[in-house]
């Protein structure tokens, strides 16, 4: 009997394990380090492109300040906000932590960044709009620019001379019938996995582009009220324009994203013809570690094209801000450690041999000045950019548009539907509270 | 008198302070509405019952439901019926054989999830994973490029591979130690009297172990219930509507946009629903107790 009594007692304690684990999953721990140290959240792509700019922040701010320490930890993209989360409820955090710009507003409008003064800051008369926009609430500056990036056209120019197509593409109509060419050349029965352009199925940055390009929208306001708009025949055209390269001309798993694996890597396999990417993916592709640098003088970019002729397709303009959350207990030196790590120097560094757009429009050269780097710095010319709303993060949390863009690839024929269904979901997470 | 129960206060006290405050806190949270600002704040507002007409009024939720408990169902099922063929067999192998699969039980139970999930995912992935490769060298060339989450049922018999492999250890190994109690007498007088194996296990084996299966049954619904880091990390956090069981649910619908009160009131529901499925065990249990 007894045995039967313990029995029932292991299972009400793992019954209240349950309860008390299933709301628990995420509760990260936070290294909260020495009281004199400051706690720096980066992502892992500072940590891969640019450690240099990283270590010389710290040099910087340590002759500044010294005796304090500083302790940078890189993130991840995936759970970076539930951390931060968990951070915030237990009143203790890093001291400076990188969001990327679509991310930010969620957080200002929230309370959770500490206001900033613009002008402490190098380069803020000449800041990418963009980026000081996202950064921006209700007037005040809560998060510094970092970084932008914008998409092009990442392409194997060996491949594209075999088969014969001897300028890059101008239109969307060219675009499209330089992958029909490449399909024939290289796939098809001679390898059925070889994509003329490599575009996973729920790869939405480069997708929601075609959208614009047809001067679709995500959603709009209307009345004071968001309305999703994905299922405006404008929008659809956008998406039917989408749904029609990714199916006829990549091979890429269509409940893919471009992270699963980098799509910089596939492509450096040799079965891509072509991938939509950003600068920095350029590089990635020749790295001896993980890619391929038999590659090296075979690769080209060019900005994506329109469907009207004389355009770009506008891309998003991705990149990312640097706040200092309300619960650091040293403000004043997280926002001097900001300041070196975003200076001209370091700037400079990010660009040249990280590949992504500065924030100020003063190091612009550099950029242009780079066969590497002009197509981008050239595409983002034309961009759009995520309904500006604090609850947007939401929506990419939620996946709505990852899941619409599978489902279409799955069912082209439901892609009315599907929109639908998405705009729906977007117009509610838009207006809560 | 007193004392059994002022010896018991240590343990009592334990398990208050780690169980007991959790969930006080998620029985309040869950009439609050709990956001950003609330969780800057460390202050919430009553709602009294909203979060819990917003699920049970929500489609997704009963969808999912029942998704989750045939999905347990399955899983349990499966795990139980491997985990006791694999006990029988170590009752049966020589001292060598059987040390070999224990340790490699051993080893699948001791992988952390998060490692042997992300393996997992390797080895069917749609570009690069052995799976695909070698169902192609086998000569079924349509699995070149096959992506196994197009179709939630192929996803899901995934999961459960996954899951149903890193459940059998424990439940074999517990099994295999049960079986030294069932007395080799009354096999052998059994054999003596014409049954088979199928027979001795049905009527012999069964009812001597019948607490360990029960047990191990209600603990393996309690798990697979909640299972989250299996399909978290094979769909790369971000999961498509048709691959949420309940803990997805709630992670997506409170975690992924900061709403707390939500997400409490989510986790109490399912527990609830757990205790749904797993009340006829533990009925049986306290009865079979009673009659001793």
């Amino acid at each position: 009997m007894r045995l039967r009594m313990f029995a029932t007692a292991v299972l009400v304690v793992a019954l209240a394990i349950a309860a008390a684990a299933a709301t628990g999953t995420s509760q990260a721990s936070v290294d909260r380090g020495q009281a004199d140290a400051l706690t720096v959240w980066l992502m892992g792509d500072a940590q891969a492109n640019w450690p240099e700019a990283v270590s010389a922040a710290t040099q910087t701010f340590k002759s500044q300040h010294p005796g304090v320490d500083v302790n940078v930890q890189y993130q991840s993209w995936g759970d970076y906000k539930t951390k931060f989360e968990a951070t915030l409820s237990a009143g203790s955090g890093p001291d400076v932590i990188e969001f990327g710009n679509t991310d930010v507003p969620k957080y200002s409008a929230a309370g959770a960044l500490a206001p900033l003064d613009r002008s402490s800051f190098p380069n803020s008369g000449t800041w990418l709009s963009g980026l000081t926009k996202a950064g921006s609430y209700n007037g005040k500056l809560y998060a510094v620019p970092y970084y932008a990036g914008a998409r092009g056209v990442i392409y194997r120019t060996d491949q594209y001379q075999a088969a014969g197509i001897s300028k890059t593409p101008k239109t969307l109509a060219e675009f499209n019938a330089a992958n029909a060419k490449l399909m024939a050349k290289f796939g098809g029965s001679k390898n059925p996995n070889y994509s003329a352009v490599y575009f996973p199925g729920r790869y939405w940055y480069a997708a929601m582009s075609f959208v614009y390009d047809y001067g679709g929208q995500i959603a709009k306001t209307r009345g004071g009220k968001w309305v999703g708009t994905l299922n405006e025949p404008a929008a659809l055209s956008g998406l039917t324009a989408w749904r029609n390269v990714a199916r006829s001309y990549s091979r890429a798993n269509k409940t893919g994203d471009e992270a699963h694996p980098q799509q910089a890597l596939v492509f450096a396999k040799g079965s891509v013809g072509a991938f939509v990417g950003n600068g920095w993916e350029w590089p990635y592709a020749l790295d001896p570690k993980v890619g391929n640098p038999a590659l090296a003088g075979k690769i080209g970019a060019y900005p994506m094209p329109s469907h009207t002729p004389g355009k770009y397709m506008p891309t998003f303009l991705g990149g990312s801000n640097l706040g200092v959350p309300v619960t650091s207990k040293q403000k004043a030196f997280a926002a001097d450690w900001i300041a070196a790590f975003t200076n001209t120097q370091n700037m400079t560094r990010m660009a040249s041999s990280g590949g992504v757009i500065p924030n100020t429009t003063s190091l612009a050269r550099i950029n242009a000045a780079k066969p590497t780097l002009a197509p981008f710095a050239d595409a983002a010319k034309y961009s759009w950019f995520v309904p500006s709303t604090p609850n947007w993060a939401n929506v990419e949390s939620a996946n709505v548009l990852q899941s619409m863009l599978s489902g279409i690839l799955r069912n082209p024929s439901k892609t009315k539907e599907l929109a639908t269904t998405a705009s729906e979901r977007i117009t509610e997470i838009l207006n809560a509270r | 008198m007193a004392t059994p129960y002022v010896l018991l206060l240590p343990a009592l006290a334990v398990i208050v302070a780690v169980l007991g405050y959790p969930l006080y806190r998620l029985v309040t949270l869950s009439f609050q509405e709990y956001g950003l600002p609330e969780l800057i704040a460390h202050k919430g507002r009553w709602i009294g019952l909203d979060n819990y007409t917003e699920i049970l009024g929500d489609g997704l939720f009963w969808t999912v439901l029942g998704r989750t408990v045939a999905f347990t169902a399955v899983t349990v099922g499966l795990t139980m019926v491997f985990g006791t063929l694999i006990a029988l067999l170590l009752a049966r192998l020589g001292t060598f054989m059987r040390l070999l699969i224990t340790t490699g039980l051993v080893l699948v139970w001791s992988m952390p999830p998060v490692v042997s999930v992300n393996i997992w995912s390797w080895m069917v992935d749609y570009e690069f994973g052995v799976l695909n490769w070698s169902l192609t060298q086998l000569g079924l060339d349509h699995f070149a490029h096959h992506d196994w989450f197009v179709n939630p049922i192929e996803g899901f018999a995934v999961i459960t591979a996954i899951v149903v492999w890193g459940a059998i250890p424990f439940v074999a190994i517990t099994i295999f130690a049960g079986l030294t109690q069932v007395s080799a007498e009354m096999v052998e007088a059994a054999e003596i009297d014409g049954a088979g194996s199928f027979r001795i296990f049905r009527d012999i084996t069964l009812p001597i172990l019948k607490p360990i299966f029960v047990i191990l049954a209600s603990l393996s619904v309690i798990w697979n219930f909640q299972v989250f880091s299996q399909i978290w990390i094979i769909r790369n956090a971000r999961p498509e509507d048709h691959y949420f069981l309940l803990s997805i649910y709630s992670f997506v619908e409170s975690f992924n946009t900061s709403r707390y009160g939500l997400g409490s009131a989510i986790a109490l529901v399912m527990v609830m629903a757990m205790l749904g499925v797993t009340f006829v065990y533990i009925r049986q249990m306290v009865r079979i107790g009673e009659i001793e």
